[in-house]
């Protein structure tokens, strides 16, 4: 997927950035979260999956090479345009160097489907499900409209399209993983998508505190205009989800269980916009298998010798000093 | 039965069979709408997956006799097992077996047991045991033949006391099955046919089952010369790239991913080089994903890291040319300054605390290295003898010897190598044991019984470190557990104080237990005559000095359990005997982290502190399961702190209390809040030096989510 026919804007006018002068805390607090993070798809023994992979059916193994070409296409997005729109819009230098990290981790994320890709299936295969996901509409659609926001010329609406893009229309892809996990299937590349949620969590919270706070320095109407505008996509939104989701999980009989979690997310994204859910409790009562497996909380106590776990960070580096060694 | 009652069961059933057990035993990990744990949803799991799962597809025998000539017939079970008893005594032990009615107390427990451990039909989609055959079957094996030993064994694994390591009660009594020993270490010398020898030797004992160990420190480094040649050696990495390979390759038939570790000296010039292939952006070609790495680190290290010195390392070829013995037999401590001033050793060096650091800062990163305190443990050893290395859970301290080859890889000399039998007590059922001597001596006896049945031809210099030497491993667990069932916090004082209190008990049986042993076989371990058992060295810290409660609370424990704490006579009495008839183990305890048996026998892993009061754990065969921690209910939470919240310096009191009675390792983790930085990785480590711990394996690293990112209502995301 390539886009084009637009100019990229860029900041007009650049500071040297000082780190020792940071206007807003959250800037700083998520920067250090980003790069303690940071990963590279090789850390994760995938080709322990291999054995796995023979167990599912052909019926699963294409549902799982659709859901990922999917969100590759997705990651693509918000590697190439999406992060790097935000940019011209940021209100603090320090702002601006968040979004580059979180471009260039999309794009770790993008190059991730194909790692898990490569391990576990034939080049013929990984052809027909990148074929699929350029065939099919509703995923195509999804692109168009979030890319339709990123063009416009609306920091703010920019800023939505990008909060739902991270907090919502992942979702429909992350379930699969997740299901196969809590029945003890493809866990390790599970763990890479954990990977890959704990930063889209990050992602989607920054952004939308990033949306909030822009929210501050607008007037009433604006805010009621923006409210709408917000609602409105999400229903375009999740109207092509939701046709989505027949396509892919049809198959497998698991579309009813995808929405519900495609409900919780959408709250969630809309929490993340600081606006009250959308979807009644009656209808995001995800299976707790899911929702468990969710958490992005780095705690598992995994087993060292079948996998890495997602749970080990950078740390920071202090000298020890003569103290430390007083013995 | 009042209409509520009715309806409330009515609503529990009809809730059961809308949720799988699955996403019963998840609900553990969220809060009800009063913020209070679901346990009950995780019982309700186990019980549905016996409803929706077990009994679906488990093989129906109309009785015993029925049941175990099929087995046998269809090759399932060894006859030999079998054939040492009578019928009638089988059906007496199976009947007494599921008497106790064992039940599992948690999913986590039933699930992992299914799915690991039982036997099952070989296309894998049925079960033909139950828990209470699998433990009757073991038993069986270890006793060979001996009917009160396997009476015995059932009585004490059936009730939760004693728990066999998981290769001992996986395997046990199968025709199809791996080894039965848990742990092996090899040396690896400074030739090409050395290096051969061990990569046949990983593979062959992958294939059998075990996590294996290797020792680097003697491989020259990179660029040393070879032949008078400079720079012609690659030094360790590619041979860890070797080993790495070697283990994913061979997998147990699927049960059991091959697992390896590797130990290099702190003073080798290879050093940085071995640590960086766990760095996150290592390059694929030196990257090594699975194999677990653990430093060899002397006191001198320490020493030169406090005067902020820089560290010399030592080329391990010079050192043995210097020495006429490969570089693990020196003491680096000992010999640094000789070392540093003999011209025909080359050296390189490095900032002592920048190494430290280096050290910490790969550990953030990956959990590795393990460290093992190379001085400490070798003042603990009462064999004769030098420790170099320890094993891929770093419990495992014993000593070895080199084995020399010919061209054609067969054997010039057969070394010592070493293999350790684990199987561990749960210390709450321990305490409440009816006779605390004798489950210990029946866990000594039946880790015993797994050396003397244990013959590992494919790595003769393994087998024959085995027949010298009998050395078991009995560990312990649910510490945690125990001390939060009396409502006493972790790491406190009356804390300490049991722990002192209950290995010193424990040290006492285990070396009576093995005393017997050698007395009824008439022999003790090799070499028995040069160790400070012989002496008598071994003893004088508890026949010189009284080992006596600290706390009234402990004391009235003991009192209360109705268990002796031997004294100082006690111990006198068994040095004459000790010395009279030896002991026939060579070593006797070593404290493994204990994963998977203590899901199985509901425990708390090993003696640290839980993880987590819901624990979350994933792993290859099982995914992600959810594990409350034993005998915790809303009510008691308070004594549950997790590790993180204890802190490091609690919980190395704590292992330095046990270190005193247990004559190998104990599996020490260290739990770091990801606000921590380097230089607290540092503190502990250095603090558990001083403290005088023998290993550290893995650091762990927790990370919270962001607030703003985590799933609400989550148990394991809250402090």
């Amino acid at each position: 997927m390539t886009v084009s026919g637009e100019k990229l804007k860029l900041v007009s006018h650049v500071d040297a950035i000082n780190w020792n002068r940071v206007q807003d805390d959250v800037d700083s607090d998520v920067w250090d979260r980003l790069t303690a993070n940071f990963w590279l798809p090789e850390k994760v023994p995938l080709s322990n999956d291999v054995q796995s992979w023979a167990t599912l059916t052909q019926e699963e193994r294409t549902l799982t090479m659709r859901v990922f070409t999917g969100l590759t296409l997705l990651d693509t997005i918000q590697g190439t345009v999406g992060a790097v729109s935000l940019i011209p819009d940021s209100l603090t230098p320090h702002e601006e160097a968040v979004y580059t990290n979180i471009a260039f981790m999309e794009s770790v994320h993008a190059k991730s489907y194909s790692s898990i890709f490569s391990t576990l299936t034939s080049t013929r295969e990984i052809d027909d499900a990148f074929r699929w996901s350029t065939e099919n509409q509703n995923l195509q659609r999804k692109a168009e409209i979030i890319l339709k926001y990123y063009r416009g010329d609306e920091p703010l609406k920019r800023k939505v399209a990008s909060t739902l893009l991270e907090s919502f229309l992942f979702y429909s892809g992350f379930y699969l993983p997740m299901y196969w996990s809590s029945h003890a299937k493809l866990t390790n590349t599970a763990d890479l998508i954990r990977l890959i949620i704990r930063d889209e969590a990050v992602h989607g919270y920054y952004i939308g505190y990033k949306y909030q706070r822009g929210l501050e320095r607008v007037d009433e109407a604006k805010r009621e205009e923006l409210k709408d505008y917000t609602f409105n996509l999400m229903f375009e939104l999740y109207e092509n989800e939701v046709q989505y989701t027949h396509d892919l999980y049809d198959s497998v009989g698991l579309s009813e269980d995808v929405k519900k979690f495609l409900h919780y997310n959408a709250n969630k994204a809309l929490m993340n916009l600081g606006y009250e859910a959308m979807f009644p409790a009656t209808v995001t009562d995800v299976n707790p298998a899911i929702l468990a497996a969710l958490s992005p909380n780095a705690d598992e106590n995994h087993d060292f010798f079948s996998g890495s776990g997602s749970s080990y960070v950078i740390g920071k580096a202090v000298n020890t000093e003569d103290e430390d060694w007083d013995f | 039965m009042s209409t509520t009652a009715v309806r409330d069961l009515e609503s529990i059933v009809r809730e059961d069979t809308e949720l799988d057990y699955h996403a019963l035993n998840a609900m553990l990990n969220l809060y009800d709408q009063d913020g209070r744990i679901q346990f009950e949803r995780d019982r309700q799991a186990a019980r549905q997956y016996f409803l929706q799962h077990v009994n679906n597809n488990t093989v129906f025998f109309h009785d015993l006799r029925e049941k175990l000539d099929y087995l046998v017939e269809h090759d399932y079970y060894e006859p030999e097992v079998l054939e040492q008893y009578s019928f009638e005594f089988i059906e007496r032990l199976s009947k007494l077996a599921y008497a106790r009615k064992f039940r599992f107390q948690t999913f986590l427990g039933a699930f992992k047991f299914y799915t690991s451990y039982t036997l099952k039909t070989f296309d894998g989609k049925r079960y033909l045991e139950r828990f209470e055959d699998r433990v009757v079957m073991v038993a069986l094996f270890l006793a060979r033949g001996d009917e009160a030993l396997a009476t015995q064994l059932v009585e004490e694994i059936i009730a939760g006391r004693f728990q066999p390591a998981t290769p001992t009660f996986l395997n046990a009594g199968k025709k199809q099955r791996g080894e039965l020993v848990s742990c092996f270490l090899l040396r690896i010398e400074d030739n090409m046919e050395s290096i051969g020898r061990s990569i046949n030797s990983a593979l062959q004992l992958s294939k059998r089952g075990g996590g294996v160990a290797f020792s680097l420190t003697n491989i020259r480094e990179s660029g040393a010369p070879i032949k008078k040649i400079e720079n012609q050696s690659s030094g360790v990495i590619p041979v860890m790239k070797l080993l790495e390979d070697s283990f994913s390759y061979a997998n147990q038939l699927g049960a059991r991913q091959g697992a390896g570790a590797v130990y290099l000296n702190a003073h080798h010039p290879d050093i940085y080089r071995f640590l960086d292939t766990k760095r996150e952006n290592a390059d694929e070609k030196i990257r090594i994903k699975t194999l677990s790495l653990g430093v060899v680190i002397p006191d001198i290290t320490f020493e030169l890291a406090k005067k902020n010195e820089d560290m010399y390392l030592f080329s391990p070829y010079d050192v043995q040319q210097a020495y006429g013995v490969p570089f693990t037999e020196i003491s680096v401590t000992e010999k640094y300054d000789e070392m540093v001033d003999n011209p025909h050793i080359r050296k390189t060096k490095i900032n002592a605390r920048e190494f430290f650091q280096t050290l910490a800062e790969i550990q953030f990163e990956s959990g590795y290295p393990y460290i093992m305190y190379e001085d400490t443990v070798n003042r603990a050893n009462p064999i004769d003898g030098k420790v170099t290395m320890s094993n891929l859970c770093s419990e495992i301290l014993q000593v070895s010897e080199p084995s020399t080859y010919n061209d054609d890889l067969s054997y010039a000399e057969v070394g010592k190598d070493i293999s350790c039998n684990l199987g561990s007590l749960n210390i709450a059922l321990t305490m409440d044991s009816e006779d605390f001597g004798r489950t210990v001596e029946t866990a000594i006896r039946g880790l015993t019984a797994v050396s003397e049945t244990s013959n590992i031809s494919s790595v003769p210099s393994i087998d024959r470190g085995n027949d010298m030497s009998h050395a078991i491993g009995l560990g312990q667990m649910n510490l945690h557990g125990y001390l939060a069932r009396e409502r006493i916090h972790y790491g406190s004082e009356e804390g300490l104080d049991f722990t002192n209190m209950y290995f010193y008990t424990v040290v006492y049986h285990c070396v009576r237990a093995s005393m017997e042993i050698a007395k009824e076989r008439g022999r003790a371990f090799a070499g028995f005559e040069r160790s400070k058992y012989a002496t008598g060295e071994y003893f004088d810290t508890y026949t010189e000095k009284e080992w006596a409660p600290r706390t009234q609370r402990i004391a009235d424990l003991f009192e209360a359990a109705g268990v002796h704490i031997p004294t100082q006579e006690d111990w006198r009495e068994l040095k004459e005997q000790v010395a009279q008839h030896g002991i026939y183990n060579q070593n006797l305890q070593a404290v493994p982290p204990t994963g998977s048996i203590s899901y199985i026998n509901n425990s708390t892993s090993s003696i640290h502190p839980v993880a987590s009061r819901i624990e979350i754990r994933k792993e290859g065969k099982i995914g992600r399961v959810y594990y409350p921690a034993p005998f915790m209910d809303n009510d008691n939470l308070d004594y549950y702190q997790d590790a993180y919240e204890v802190g490091y310096e609690k919980i190395i009191d704590t292992y330095a209390e046990a270190t005193q009675h247990v004559d190998q390792g104990l599996s020490l983790t260290l739990f770091f809040k990801d606000t921590a930085t380097t230089r607290d990785v540092n503190r502990a480590q250095i603090y558990a030096w001083r403290k005088g711990i023998k290993t550290v394996y893995y650091i762990r690293i927790r990370q919270l989510a962001l607030q703003g990112t985590e799933v609400e209502g989550c148990v394991s995301c809250m402090l």
